[in-house]
Formats: structure tokens, C-alpha cells, sequence
């Protein structure tokens, strides 16, 4: 037996490290993790993958990396030289057949006119080699399934960690406000409270309601991004002037602020929005930009959950001894939050953002699956939706239908995982 | 108890108000002219389509202010509203968003109406090439509002304005538009833009009256052919009641034993295959379920053609109730078999856990010490103490009368609410999706409140005091 792994097992364990190791015990969750890493690569690598243009090849003399430079291209510190940028690279003449084409050698939007009409991965189809066979068959206008499957798995990952890092930051805050410092502990003076709550219309009023001209004809994100620099500076000033009034003695009294009761009445009241039907009439009103806004909608509905457990953590944690003893020493309250709380109630929330994310996906998948809000992206949801249309294309119903179930449950068990890790008692 | 009651009633009302506010805000946020999709005659002079055009915004109740007060920049006049068409109100907004002069670009509206009703008065001898192009560019007016589009559409007036006896008619109104339009631009004051205002409006408001007449069961018209919205739901209501009433009573008689044997039998065979099918169960998406039924059970490609495809059949309304029964339970033995299994496996699944959480408790085991039979002890002492997860899917219910089974619905074809809503959402008809959404937080809420009801009835221990935890 390794000397040295014996040494390190019997280190004093940390709470991560404990429950790392109990997750480890329970294969069904550890597979699950083993195959989101699978999809987690096909998502990060899609586009070398599948394809319509080589991954290598020589023209005339010369090579090139074109799927590496079409990101170039498209970042716009690269050029295609002469008409490459609109070649069809199936048709060009390569030096000596030197030429590296990826897994998969067709985008998601690439139209095979020789194989449309639902052409069955089993069947007869009309290929130069079994190299540019369609693996998961096509579509009625001739797109290859396989490639329309890898740039779901993109857009699914995509959905889930986007939303659930937006519900997860907006989770965070509440959740830390209302547990850290509950209904009795945030003391502000009341000059500070009148002041922030007067800077609200002021700051709705400069950030919007005076910009709406500006927000109707420019870029919405970077008008956005221009209120909340406005906004953040707004009540950046407020509280510097507050607290240099409160520093100069001018206010005595402080208020309590029951902030707890508060986040929690506005999470109550989050909670009894009905979700899909907002959802369903926010993305169609948005008219289907891209799949973007499903992801910030369903972060800004979906982090009551996580607000609830990282208050509840908090109020667990803030009683254990080295809270008192950082509060002892003279810390921050920001800072002990920060520095102590924080990362401590963190560990608990992962498996309620990895429901989060089975749930996200699925969301995505049932608004493609609608073809509510999503652009012209290629997703497990709008494959499946085109099977209703062509009964005998089984593939057209098997093949996301399954990837989205596969989805669904590793996340499902990798929650499971964590939880009876987190818990070992409650089984 | 009741303190707790009307706490929770303080905050459903609560809830309903935002739920109705961001309804309302998404309604204005709407693209495109309401008024427009309302059928409406297309005959007569310019004068009587204005008034067809006045007569369906009322019809809307478009023609009042939006909400009780505005805060608004200086710039805007409070009388905004009263533009009744909605595309003049746009194009009257950029034109005070780029140059803030309000009484300017009032004085060059009135110009362009005084414009457009000269054009109409003009006789048909003239030349009638120039006077559509008159026509058109004058019509465009009212709706650009970018500096070099308004000149290029002046300038081309200009130029039909050549021919002699047009110019003689109606020079000088074009002279004064011109004028006016040189004067917005300017004379720009756009300083007011960031001087805030307030108006208040008072109660006969768009958002009041929406908001009352939905409460009292009228909630408008759908912009697709002017039906009363609730006429529209009734007839739909009906088949997503029956569909979901079937499913919820099968997911009770199925979930509730299944749960119960599966935690008496813990860790038989026959337990580990049941927990783990239900959790396959759980987690398979139902559009993916009911797409694959519909693929190879109601078609011929598979040579299992079982079931019939979409709707609810065609039978004439004379056939026997007996037949008309038999046919349409044939048609939904698949939509209600998709709606079920997803309940039935997180019920069964919830009902076991709890089940077993209970099992461990002192007083089950005080029970059986004292000599109950087991069937007592599991169903009088257990059963009644896991009832939780059965009481949130009552709770659940209230909503998914109305959006619960909208995928299912619209896979099968059947006219039920969750077509409604997605046959309105894709033809863009937005008072009938908001009428849904308030509807259906409505019915969340009520959800809520029986379920709170209901564990208290179920655990008298349940305190409505504010929990640490």
C-alpha cells in the first residue's frame, strides 16, 4: 500500500473533504458525475467536434486550421483569405487529400441536400464514404442529427450553468442578507435608511424612466449596464455620505431593520408566481432574441430556493464558536460573512443548484420544444419537436428525447449524491 | 389561527397585485398595435376609419391613461394618452426623447394633420401620381422620427410638389410643416428631458379598470376576433378539468398504496425495483414520453397502432352517450397516462420517505409495544403522519387546472387551457395570455392557502409562528 495516501487519509478531515469521500461511496452519483464531465467536454469542445470545415487541412501550398481560425474570424482579429470565407469546403481540392475533418463532419445548420427527406442511420444513404456517414441520421431538410445533438449538448450546459449561476449570485445575497443578519442584528442609523430608501425613485427615475429613449434605440445590454453603473454609483455616494455624517456624530439613533422578515415575505411572494406561465409570456413578449434570456429569466425566477438554504445554513453557522471567536477579535461583519460564513454555507447548496440545473435544462428543453423564444439554434428540444412531424424518423424521437432524460437524471443523482453525503444520518 | 389567516390572505392579495402589475407591464411591453389586430372595417373615408380605429381602442379600453400617476421627464406632456393611435404615441415619444421641446413638435403634429386632411380634400383631376406620393410620405410622417428619414420624406413631398396645380392647393401648408419641423430641430430643450414630473391621473385608468373587471370575471377581449375572453375559456376549461380530475384521483388510489407497501416492504426486491422505476419515472420529461407514444403507438410505421393520434375524435353528436363515451376515453388514454406518472412516481416516492421517516419515530414503536396490530399502526399511526407530500400535490392541483398540462395538451391536440394559452401565445393575442397568467396565480395562491389549511388539519403540531429554521 502507498505509504504517502495512507499519511494523507488520516489528516484531520475537513467538512468538504468528509463529504467528498461519502459521495465517493455511492457509484450511482459518482457515474453521473463521470458522465457530466463526458458532456461537459462535448459541450466545451462542440465546435471541434462537429463541423462543416476541417480541423486541418493544405491548400495550395499552405495549411490551415480552420475551425480554430473561424473563431478568429469571428472575433474579428483573423481573416479568411481570398473567398474561403464563403468556400464549401466539402467541394474544395485538397493537396494530396491532406485533410483532418472533425468526429462529425457537418454543423448543426449544415443542409445535406443529398440526404434529406429523413434519412435513417441504418438505411441507404447517399455518402462519397462511410467518413461522412450520418450517424443519427436527418432531418426533413437534410441536417445531420448527430451534429444537431452535439450543439444541444452545448446549449444545454450552457442554460443550465448560466441560469443557475445567475439564480445562484441572487440566491447568495438574499440569503446571506436575511441569515447573517436576521431581524435583529443589521443596525443602520436613520438618516442612512431615509437616504437609501429617498435614492430609490431617484435612481429608477436617471436609470430608466429618463433613459428610455436611449434604451429603446441602442444596445439594451449596454444600456443596462450603463443604468446599473448609475445605479451602484447612486447609492455608492448615498452611503459614503451617510457614513461620514454618522462618523461626524451628527446622528445618534439606530433602527433595526427586520431584514429577515422582509427577504423572506418577498421570497414567500416570488414563490406563488406561477413560473411558467410568466416565463412563457416574458420569452414570447421578447420575441426569441436568443436562448440568452430563457437563461437570466430563469435565474431571476429560480433562486428562492437557493436563498432559502444558504439562510438556513447561515443561521446555523453563525452560532458555531469561531463566528463568536472572529466576532471577538474585532472583525467586520462584512468580513466574518465574507471570509467565514460564506464559504462554509456553501457547500450544503450545491445540491440544490444541481436540482436546479435538471430543472433549468428541462425548462430549455420544453421552450424549444414549444419553439417559444429560441432563435434558429439547434437544441434537443427543437430536434424533438420535428418527430411529431414524421412518425417513422424514430431517431428524430430517440435520440434527444434520451439525452435530455440522461441529462435530467445525472443531475438528479448527483443531487441525491450530495445530499445523502451531507447527511449520512438521514437515510 | 385566524391572525395567521389573514396574514396569509395580507400577502396572497399582495402577490396578486404584483403578479397583476407585471402582467400589465408586459402587456404595454408588447410589441406591435393592439387596436390593429381588432377586426375593423376597412371601408369609408379617412375621417371614418379614425373613428372605426377610436371605436375598437375603446372597445380595448386604450383610450384612457395607463396607470393611476406617471413619473415622467418634464419634456413629456401628461396628455400623452390621448394620441389614440399607437404608433403616432410612439413616434411622438422619440421625437420629445430626442429633442424635449413638447410645444414645438405638437405645433409640427397639427401641421401634418392639417396636411393629411388637405391631401384628402384634393380633387380627383389632379395629377394622381403626385398626390399618392403626397399621400404615402405624409402618412410616413407619422411615424419617423430620425432626423434624415423626416427629410428624405419631406424632400420627396418637395418634389411632387412640382407639378403646378398640386403646388398651388397645398404650397403653403407644406411651407408651414416644413417650418414647423425646422423649428423642433432646432429649438431643442433637451435640459427637460432629465427634470423629473409627477401626474396623477386619478381611477379611470387603464390598469384600474383591467384590474376590476378581471375581478369581477370580465376580462376583456381577445384581439384575434373581439370574442370575450371568457367566452373563449369556458368551452376549454371543461376538458382540462376532466383530464386532470381523472388524473389526480388515479394518482391517489396508485401512488398512496404503492408508497405505503413499498416502506413496509423496505429493501425487498420487489421494494429496490419499484423505488428505482418510479425514479426513472420521475425523471422522464413528459413531452418526451408523449412524443414517443404518439411515434410508435399511434402509427402504422411500427405495426403498433393502438391509439388514435391527436384530438378527440370526430364522432357526430348523435351517436349514443355510450359510444361518445367509449370514443372519447379511447382518445385520452394516452394524454392522461402522460399527465399521471410523473405524479404518481414523486407522490409514491414522497409517500415512502415520509413513511419511513415515521417509521423510526418512538411513538410507532410505542404502538406496536403496546400490541396493535400492525395494519393499525401503519395505517392509523404512519400513514396519517406522512399525509404532507399528498397535501402539496392537492396544493399543486389548483394551478395545474390551468397550466399543468399545456405540453400534453398540445402534443394531443386537445382543446383544453394549456392550448389556449400556447395557440395565443404563438398568434400573439396578449390579453388572453395575461388573462390566463393572473388566472393562474389566482389558483397558485389558492393552492397555497388550502395546503397551509390542510397541515394543520393533518399535524396540529404545525405553528404559524415565525420558524427560526
Amino acid at each position: 500500500m502507498n505509504v504517502r495516501a495512507e499519511h494523507i487519509d488520516q489528516q484531520p478531515a475537513t467538512y468538504r473533504r468528509r463529504v467528498y469521500r461519502a459521495f465517493r461511496q455511492n457509484k450511482l452519483a459518482l457515474w453521473s458525475l463521470r458522465i457530466l464531465y463526458f458532456f461537459l467536454f462535448i459541450a466545451v469542445f462542440s465546435d471541434f467536434l462537429a463541423n462543416d470545415k476541417p480541423l486541418y487541412c493544405q491548400l495550395e501550398g499552405k495549411t490551415y486550421f480552420p475551425v480554430l481560425k473561424s473563431y478568429g474570424v469571428e472575433l474579428g482579429i483573423d481573416r479568411w483569405p481570398g473567398d474561403l470565407g464563403i468556400a464549401n469546403w466539402y467541394k474544395l481540392e485538397y493537396d494530396n487529400d491532406r485533410v483532418v475533418w472533425p468526429l462529425i463532419p457537418y454543423a448543426a445548420k449544415t443542409i445535406d441536400l443529398k440526404n434529406n427527406q429523413y434519412r435513417s442511420p441504418f438505411g441507404p444513404q447517399r455518402v462519397e464514404s462511410m467518413r461522412f456517414w450520418h450517424w443519427m441520421g436527418t432531418d426533413e431538410i437534410g441536417h445531420d442529427i448527430a451534429a444537431g445533438m452535439i450543439s444541444g449538448t452545448r446549449t444545454a450546459m450552457l442554460v443550465g450553468v448560466v441560469a443557475m449561476s445567475i439564480a445562484t449570485l441572487i440566491g447568495i445575497f438574499f440569503g446571506a442578507l436575511a441569515g447573517f443578519w436576521g431581524d435583529d442584528r443589521l443596525r443602520v442609523s436613520r438618516l442612512r435608511l431615509i437616504l437609501n430608501v429617498l435614492a430609490f425613485p431617484i435612481v429608477i427615475f436617471y436609470g430608466f424612466i429618463a433613459r428610455s429613449y436611449a434604451f429603446a434605440e441602442g444596445h439594451l445590454g449596454w444600456e443596462l449596464l450603463k443604468s446599473i453603473v448609475l445605479i451602484v454609483l447612486v447609492y455608492g455616494l448615498v452611503n459614503l455620505v451617510s457614513k461620514w455624517l454618522e462618523s461626524r456624530k451628527v446622528v445618534r439613533k439606530n433602527i433595526v431593520v427586520p431584514l429577515d422578515l422582509w427577504i423572506m415575505r418577498f421570497i414567500e411572494i416570488v414563490n406563488s408566481v406561477p413560473t411558467l406561465l410568466l416565463l412563457l409570456s416574458v420569452v414570447s413578449i421578447l420575441s426569441g432574441e436568443s436562448i440568452f434570456y430563457i437563461m437570466v429569466i430563469i435565474g431571476l425566477i429560480r433562486w428562492t430556493g437557493i436563498a432559502r438554504f444558504i439562510r438556513a445554513e447561515l443561521l446555523k453557522v453563525k452560532r458555531l464558536q469561531y463566528i463568536e471567536a472572529a466576532q471577538a477579535l474585532g472583525m467586520s461583519q462584512l468580513r466574518i460573512l465574507w471570509r467565514h460564513a460564506i464559504p462554509n454555507a456553501l457547500t450544503p447548496v450545491l445540491i440544490t443548484i444541481s436540482f436546479g440545473i435538471a430543472g433549468a435544462i428541462l425548462l430549455e428543453a420544453f421552450f424549444s420544444f414549444l419553439g417559444i423564444g429560441i432563435g434558429s439554434e439547434v437544441t434537443w428540444g427543437s430536434i424533438l419537436s420535428t418527430a411529431r412531424r414524421y412518425p417513422a424518423a424514430w431517431w428524430l424521437a430517440l435520440l434527444p428525447g434520451s439525452a435530455i432524460f440522461i441529462t435530467v437524471t445525472i443531475f438528479n443523482l448527483i443531487g441525491d449524491g450530495l445530499s445523502e453525503a451531507m447527511n449520512p444520518k438521514g437515510k | 389561527m385566524l391572525n395567521y389567516l389573514l396574514k396569509r390572505l395580507g400577502i396572497l392579495g399582495l402577490t396578486l397585485f404584483v403578479v397583476s402589475l407585471l402582467a400589465f407591464g408586459l402587456s404595454k411591453l408588447a410589441p406591435g398595435d393592439p387596436v390593429e389586430r381588432l377586426p375593423q372595417s376597412e371601408l369609408g373615408n379617412l375621417q371614418q376609419k379614425k373613428e372605426s380605429y377610436r371605436r375598437a381602442a375603446k372597445m380595448l379600453g386604450l383610450d384612457k391613461p395607463a396607470f393611476y400617476f406617471s413619473v415622467h421627464p418634464a419634456a413629456y406632456p401628461d396628455t400623452l394618452y390621448r394620441f389614440i393611435n399607437y404608433y403616432e404615441r410612439q413616434t411622438l415619444k422619440n421625437l420629445v426623447g430626442q429633442y424635449g421641446n413638447w410645444e414645438k413638435i405638437e405645433a409640427y403634429w397639427k401641421e401634418i394633420y392639417v396636411m393629411e386632411r388637405q391631401i384628402e380634400a384634393l380633387p380627383d383631376s389632379l395629377d394622381r401620381n403626385s398626390i399618392i406620393k403626397l399621400r404615402t410620405n405624409t402618412t410616413d410622417l407619422f411615424v419617423f422620427y430620425k432626423d434624415n428619414r423626416i427629410q428624405a420624406a419631406l424632400e420627396r413631398m418637395q418634389k411632387a410638389l412640382e407639378n403646378e396645380a398640386l403646388a398651388n392647393a397645398i404650397k403653403p401648408a407644406f411651407e408651414r410643416l416644413k417650418q414647423k419641423y425646422e423649428a423642433v430641430i432646432t429649438q431643442p430643450e433637451t435640459y427637460r428631458l432629465y427634470l423629473p414630473s409627477f401626474s396623477w391621473y386619478g381611477f379611470d385608468n387603464q390598469y384600474h379598470n383591467w384590474f376590476w373587471n378581471f375581478i369581477r370575471g370580465d376580462f376583456g377581449y381577445s384581439l384575434e376576433n373581439g370574442q370575450k375572453i371568457e367566452e373563449k375559456m369556458w368551452s376549454r376549461l371543461r376538458w382540462t378539468l376532466l383530464i386532470n380530475g381523472i388524473t389526480l384521483v388515479l394518482v391517489f388510489f396508485l401512488a398512496i398504496p404503492i408508497g405505503v407497501y413499498t416502506s413496509v416492504y423496505q429493501n425487498t426486491m420487489a421494494d429496490r425495483l419499484t423505488t428505482l422505476g418510479l425514479f426513472m419515472l420521475y425523471s422522464l420529461p413528459s413531452f418526451w414520453v408523449a412524443t414517443m407514444l404518439i411515434v410508435f403507438f399511434t402509427t402504422p410505421e411500427y405495426g403498433m397502432n393502438w391509439f388514435p393520434t391527436y384530438g378527440l375524435g370526430n364522432l357526430s353528436e348523435e351517436a349514443s352517450w355510450w359510444q361518445l363515451f367509449l370514443d372519447r376515453a379511447y382518445h385520452l388514454i394516452l394524454p392522461i397516462f402522460c399527465l399521471t406518472y410523473g405524479s404518481l412516481a414523486f407522490v409514491a416516492r414522497q409517500m415512502r420517505g415520509g413513511m419511513i421517516d415515521v417509521s423510526h419515530q418512538d411513538y410507532i414503536r410505542t404502538a406496536r409495544a403496546k400490541g396493535l396490530s400492525e395494519r393499525v399502526v401503519i395505517w392509523k399511526h404512519s400513514f396519517r403522519n406522512a399525509l404532507f407530500p399528498i397535501i402539496t400535490l392537492v396544493a399543486s392541483i389548483f394551478p395545474a387546472v390551468l397550466s399543468g398540462s399545456v405540453v400534453i395538451e398540445v402534443i394531443f391536440s386537445i382543446p383544453g387551457m394549456g392550448k389556449l394559452t400556447i395557440d395565443a401565445i404563438y398568434a400573439k393575442d396578449w390579453p388572453v395570455v395575461f388573462a390566463i397568467l393572473m388566472l393562474s396565480a389566482f389558483m397558485t395562491m389558492i393552492g397555497i392557502l388550502v395546503a397551509d389549511l390542510l397541515y394543520a388539519l393533518a399535524d396540529p403540531r404545525v405553528s404559524f409562528q415565525k420558524k427560526n429554521q
